[in-house]
């Protein structure tokens, strides 16, 4: 759904992170260049930015069954 | 005991630490990740959640957010008290600060809200990072919440912990004999971390990257004139510490110090109540 708050191994925070990430590098910036210059060091925190698809966008316009 | 800084940043510390046994420093560590109290959200009352997002998944997110705690070990009571009050509801002002979170979607479009919306009962309390997403709303959604931090010690959910990685390592200490190196550059090659380099033919430290070693081992493994021992130095550690924000460098070594001395006493105490010792 959204972005992780925190590295699901490591613990540290990265969810503050996200926005500045996701607007580089669909602004053409290589993704490896934006982790390291947000200071995202270890291969499990640069994972989770990787391989995060925000469907929370989509899901947002569909009712909650509950 | 000799301490040297490697690298030192608002949200990480790496000390080369000398003369110190590894259960010693071990100890230091383990307190820092398990035993130094921080705050965190750890009750959430929902009055609304219109969102998508089911309340659990909104109060996990809270739960995870570093909050700010330089002053809170001074100004609130202990977590064993505050743990107590919280399984009986009792959400007092001497435990517990209160969080509270109101967003409605817009007309138009849609609405984030970030960490920096919670609004904090105590201004030393508060998220340390301000624009973590915690949900989004659109039209016709709405939240409104009421959060609950307590101070608590990792050791009872990480979210209670000031640092997130938290390592020692060993110091590597690698014995070239410079007589059997026929300098054939194979160690060279084989160091993922340029430990090695080549001078005048023969392999060399590279003295910039000794503590890049991972104590793989692979140059000994291609060295076929076994020119090459890795080994460690003895009681020589390198400790780092990667922290949330939650507290200061300098206060949670105080506080794992000051925690670990305390420990030490009741056992002493203990001992001389059983007249172990005098």
């Amino acid at each position: 759904m959204l972005f992780p708050v925190r590295c699901f191994t490591c613990g540290a925070p990265i969810g503050h992170l996200w926005e500045e990430y996701i607007k580089r590098v669909k602004q053409g910036e290589p993704p490896a260049k934006v982790l390291d210059e947000l200071g995202v060091k270890r291969y499990c925190c640069r994972r989770m930015f990787l391989s995060h698809v925000e469907i929370a966008d989509e899901v947002l316009h569909f009712p909650k069954v509950s | 005991m000799n301490i040297e800084i490697l690298e030192k940043t608002p949200f990480t510390l790496k000390l080369y630490v000398k003369d110190l046994p590894i259960h010693v420093l071990n100890a230091i560590r383990r307190a820092v990740m398990s035993e130094v109290p921080v705050m965190a959200i750890d009750y959430v009352i929902f009055i609304e959640n219109s969102s998508v997002f089911y309340d659990e998944y909104i109060a996990h997110r809270l739960g995870l957010i570093p909050l700010t705690s330089e002053n809170a070990s001074d100004k609130y009571k202990s977590p064993e008290e505050c743990a107590e009050a919280g399984e009986k509801k009792v959400f007092s002002t001497d435990c517990f600060v209160k969080l509270d979170l109101e967003a409605e979607g817009p007309e138009n479009g849609m609405l984030t809200i970030y960490s920096r919306d919670l609004a904090s009962s105590d201004s030393d309390v508060k998220p340390v990072f301000d624009n973590i997403p915690l949900a989004k709303l659109v039209k016709g959604q709405k939240i409104k919440l009421e959060a609950f931090a307590r101070l608590g010690r990792g050791k009872e959910h990480i979210k209670w912990s000031p640092v997130s990685a938290a390592t020692h390592k060993y110091v590597p200490n690698i014995i070239i004999n410079s007589e059997n190196c026929n300098g054939c550059g194979k160690c060279i090659d084989a160091c993922p971390r340029g430990v090695l380099k080549l001078v005048d033919g023969k392999a060399v430290i590279n003295e910039s990257n000794l503590l890049l070693c991972s104590f793989c081992r692979l140059c000994e493994q291609v060295c076929e004139p076994r020119a090459i021992r890795v080994s460690h130095r003895e009681d020589e550690y390198v400790l780092y510490l990667d922290f949330t924000g939650a507290l200061s460098p300098r206060k949670t070594l105080i506080e794992a110090s000051n925690i670990l001395i305390k420990k030490l006493d009741e056992f002493e105490e203990k001992l001389k109540n059983l007249g172990v010792i005098q």
